[in-house]
């Protein structure tokens, strides 16, 4: 009697212990569905880096940085208060359908693929990696003040970007390297 | 779980809570527009109305949303707790009102939290979900604390009505028209009992930063002394108070006989103001992440 109370007593504190473990402890991190697309967010570039990749607003125009997550920055290039244009840098490993657009595309801006999207959408694919996107607000822009714009991102510097991800991947550690781009990136 | 895009389409075109906005948007300048379809919102961001395009932009959104670690989910449970609590909240003050008037349940009358350090309690804790839910959809934007802080304005200054309700209904109305300059003395006054018996409170502790109440209470404390500032700019430059709140909120209500504090009772039981204009917010953004990656 008493060996099968112990063995009870066993079992019920190892099914509690788990059932416990899995409510309390944050596995969810775990389970499928916490990132886009199911990538590791490791695999994806953070949009910290791209901050320094936007060009410099001219004269009377102010840049607003509005979003930065894993993969991803944007930023509103204001004029007087009134927003022109989103600016944006996405790293499309969880998109593979933005990347197959720019497989017809014929035209070139510094040497990598553009396309037009509708009215106010202009995406210049860098690396096979990198979107660069601008997008007319309010009153809109002229497709050629777009690609303007896009000119003046540092495409150089987002180019390099993707060797230093791929070194990245390569370490054992998911740690992130920083200060090292700036020795890979063209002088100014 | 819906997405956000989901519950933008579903919110309501005229009820209450829209009419109360759209009268408290008389007092800020720019007005408010009722978004509620997320394929005109699409369309407004993109510049353009090509269905192909929409329905991109529409299923990338999704995923996003979908995602726990991208935070536009959680931004909108932030929400939904502070939505749930205030309307808690009010339903008890208001039947406080009614249970005042009547001898027997006059008991509930004083069982109910009314005082002015829980108004300032419950104020701070929406503030504090509100800066919660913006590092939740838009991340730490920009490389310095400057570009934090224009980030920051930037979404308040989009969010112009939003914060003004925030201020007026929150604010203003319940706690009087010095409520801005007063705010930091009563939440001064409050305590860990205070803190506990919000019903917003225990929903929101798991995401606020730090352990234990006296880190979140100087987290609330710190996070309001933030928003004061700008808070006080805003509400000075157009000229708030709860008369002018009030004459607003007629123009599309109808005439209101009680007093500025039955006001905010009755706006907090009776109308999502904070939860409708904060699924609007959370979409816009949501939208120009989606259409800057398809």
């Amino acid at each position: 009697m008493a060996r099968t109370l112990r063995w009870g007593v066993g079992l019920l504190l190892i099914v509690s212990l788990s059932i416990g473990a899995f409510l309390l402890l944050p596995f969810r991190a775990w389970l499928p569905g916490g990132t886009v697309a199911d990538i590791p967010l490791s695999q994806v570039v953070n949009g910290t880096a791209f901050n320094r990749l936007f060009p410099e607003p001219e004269k009377g125009d102010q840049l607003v940085f509005t979003q930065e997550k894993r993969g991803f920055s944007e930023a509103r290039l204001k004029h007087g208060g009134q927003v022109k244009a989103l600016l944006a840098i996405s790293d499309v490993t969880t998109t593979p359908e933005a990347r197959s657009k720019f497989e017809a595309s014929e035209r070139r801006l510094q040497g990598w693929p553009l396309v037009e999207q509708g009215q106010q959408a202009t995406a210049v694919l860098v690396a096979d990696r990198f979107q660069v996107k601008v997008i007319g607000q309010g009153d809109g822009l002229e497709a050629e003040q777009r690609q303007a714009l896009i000119g003046q991102f540092n495409l150089r510097g987002l180019a390099a970007l993707k060797g230093e991800s791929a070194s990245r991947a390569a370490l054992p550690t998911g740690e992130q390297p920083t200060g090292n781009l700036s020795a890979m990136e063209p002088a100014p | 779980m819906s997405t956000v895009l989901e519950r933008l389409d579903r919110l309501p075109r005229r009820n209450l809570t829209v009419l109360a906005i759209k009268g408290l948007s008389t007092l800020v300048p720019g007005g408010w527009h009722n978004i509620t379809s997320a394929d005109e919102l699409i369309g407004d961001v993109l510049g353009s109305k090509d269905p192909d395009l929409i329905r991109q932009v529409r299923a990338r959104a999704d995923a996003l949303s979908q995602a726990r670690h991208e935070g536009y989910g959680r931004a909108l449970s932030l929400y939904d707790a502070v939505n749930r609590s205030q309307k808690a909240a009010g339903g008890l003050r208001l039947l406080a009102n009614i249970g005042g008037a009547l001898p027997l349940v006059k008991r509930v009358a004083n069982l109910t939290p009314t005082s002015e350090t829980l108004q300032a309690a419950d104020l701070s804790l929406k503030v504090a979900a509100e800066m919660l839910a913006f590092t939740q959809v838009n991340g730490l934007p920009g490389d310095s604390f400057g570009d934090f802080a224009a980030a920051l304005n930037d979404y308040a200054g989009e969010a112009r009505v939003r914060m003004a309700a925030l201020i007026c209904f929150d604010a203003l109305l319940p706690l009087g028209d010095q409520a801005l300059q007063r705010l930091d003395g009563l939440l001064g006054g409050v305590g860990k009992r205070d803190l506990h018996q919000l019903p917003a409170y225990a929903g929101l502790a798991s995401m606020l930063p730090g352990r234990g109440d006296e880190a979140h209470l100087t987290f609330l404390r710190r996070g309001v002394d933030q928003w004061l500032g700008w808070a006080g700019a805003f509400s000075h430059q157009l000229g708030l108070t709860g008369q002018k709140a009030v004459q607003a909120l007629e123009s599309t209500l109808g005439p209101w006989q009680g007093g500025f504090k039955q006001m905010a009772t009755f706006l907090d039981a009776f109308t999502d103001t904070y939860q409708h204009t904060g699924v609007q917010a959370v979409a816009r953004r949501l939208v120009e992440r989606a259409a800057a990656e398809i």
